[in-house]
């Protein structure tokens, strides 16, 4: 895990903007957390950035609250962002990893719907992750492998993207690439 | 001996009508094009196009990975995946270890890979960004070794960028980055000038030699070049929009 401080200071934020039931503030943490991933170009990053975002989107739909299984998930969260943060203050970093996979893992112990939800906001927020690496100048290929998930997943998401559309994104002239292609098609 | 005369067929080239020395030509792919292609159910144009191209189509083995081995186990793409695999069974794609060693061609990537991932370097912690992947330094190494004519299909932007734009690499990247970046475009020396083209390229011959399969008139071509943009091609509506108008 690189970075190790600034996890610990973004879990420690974390557990405190769940308690305080703050989902906006939870997302804005994560997104500097895909920063400093893209820098470090660690998978570590990017699951707590992905944990992180997808408890807030968690936390805004406030009928998720009434349904069963939300304490269980509730007190899953709390419980292992204070275990992980203190697991990397003691530099147990395989020890935080566990702890923050408990929190996903605890959705597997939810039955019901809540459980099913939450799941596609994780898959959700892999996505939406993906698509802010890429953005901040990760290679697809990167981001799938750094994220776990297929190329294919992300076409459709870095489709959307405008960066392509910037001028210094432009390296050569259409007329020119087209030439190439049609050079090469005889 | 097939229509066109062939006796030899290498890797460099065959003899072609009339024992003419044809020089091979390759166009390599990175795995992008093939699934911005798939997913807008345009493989079958991919057929079609090697119908009529003088050479050989390639993959690599990290980009095979990438377009069957891996969606292969994933049942929302394994369609689009047992699609690939047919073409490559079927001998329009080829793989590289059939013109190259896949050892010979590791050495090239990882000697690339690098290069590339060494040009840019945070000011502050002097951290290398990593800017290029295996796939994409395989299809550039196969390219640099190949010793044919060749072209590079991909979408990515940041790779074509690294050759036909380094100067401007740094500066996109730090606007992404939001930190001052140093870059040692010296390391990028000693890669050959890369011709790359996209999969709106390819669409835009296969539409011009009237192999897409539906009418050809100017809103299939915006619907082709769109269609590959909203796929993960890295085209900018400015390019999509020059490109209708060298079709007129």
């Amino acid at each position: 895990m690189k970075e190790v401080e600034n996890v610990l200071r973004i879990l420690r934020e974390a557990k405190k903007f769940v308690e305080e039931d703050k989902p906006n503030e939870l997302k804005s943490l994560s997104n500097q957390t895909v920063h400093a991933a893209t820098i470090a170009q660690d998978a570590d990053n990017v699951i707590v950035a992905v944990l992180i975002y997808s408890i807030g989107k968690v936390m805004e739909r406030d009928h998720y609250r009434t349904m069963d299984g939300w304490k269980d998930f509730y007190d899953a969260v709390i419980k292992n962002l204070e275990l992980a943060a203190v697991a990397l203050e003691k530099k147990s970093i395989d020890n935080a990893r566990i702890y923050l996979g408990r929190i996903r893992n605890s959705l597997n112990k939810i039955e019901g719907d809540l459980g099913v939800y939450v799941k596609d906001v994780f898959r959700k927020a892999e996505i939406n992750k993906a698509f802010k690496l890429h953005e901040h100048g990760l290679s697809t290929e990167k981001t799938a492998e750094m994220l776990g998930v297929s190329l294919w997943d992300l076409a459709s998401y870095i489709g959307q993207s405008h960066i392509g559309d910037s001028k210094v994104a432009i390296t050569m002239p259409a007329k020119d690439r087209v030439k190439i292609a049609e050079e090469m098609f005889g | 001996m097939d229509e066109e005369g062939e006796i030899i067929r290498g890797v460099r080239g065959r003899r072609g009508l009339f024992g003419r020395w044809v020089e091979m030509k390759y166009l390599i792919f990175d795995a992008g094009p093939i699934i911005s292609l798939t997913l807008n159910g345009m493989l079958p144009v991919i057929e079609k196009l090697k119908s009529v191209f003088d050479g050989e189509f390639i993959l690599t083995p990290t980009v095979k990975r990438e377009v069957v081995d891996r969606p292969m186990k994933i049942k929302k793409f394994k369609l689009e995946a047992l699609q690939v695999q047919d073409l490559i069974a079927r001998g329009v794609f080829k793989m590289s270890g059939d013109v190259l060693s896949n050892q010979k061609l590791d050495k090239e990537m990882k000697k690339i890979l690098k290069a590339a991932n060494g040009v840019l370097r945070t000011t502050e912690r002097k951290e290398k960004i990593s800017i290029i992947h295996d796939g994409e330094a395989e299809c550039l190494a196969f390219a640099n070794i190949c010793g044919c004519e060749n072209a590079i299909v991909i979408d990515e932007r940041t790779t074509r960028m690294l050759t036909e734009a380094p100067q401007n690499l740094e500066s996109m990247m730090e606007g992404k980055l939001h930190m001052p970046l140093d870059a040692t475009l010296s390391l990028l020396d000693g890669l050959k000038k890369f011709r790359f083209i996209r999969s709106a390229e390819l669409l835009y011959v296969a539409w011009k030699k009237d192999l897409i399969g539906v009418k050809k008139d100017k809103e299939l071509l915006d619907a082709l070049l769109y269609g590959v943009k909203f796929k993960g091609c890295a085209i900018s509506s400015v390019e999509i929009e020059e490109m209708k108008r060298l079709a007129s």
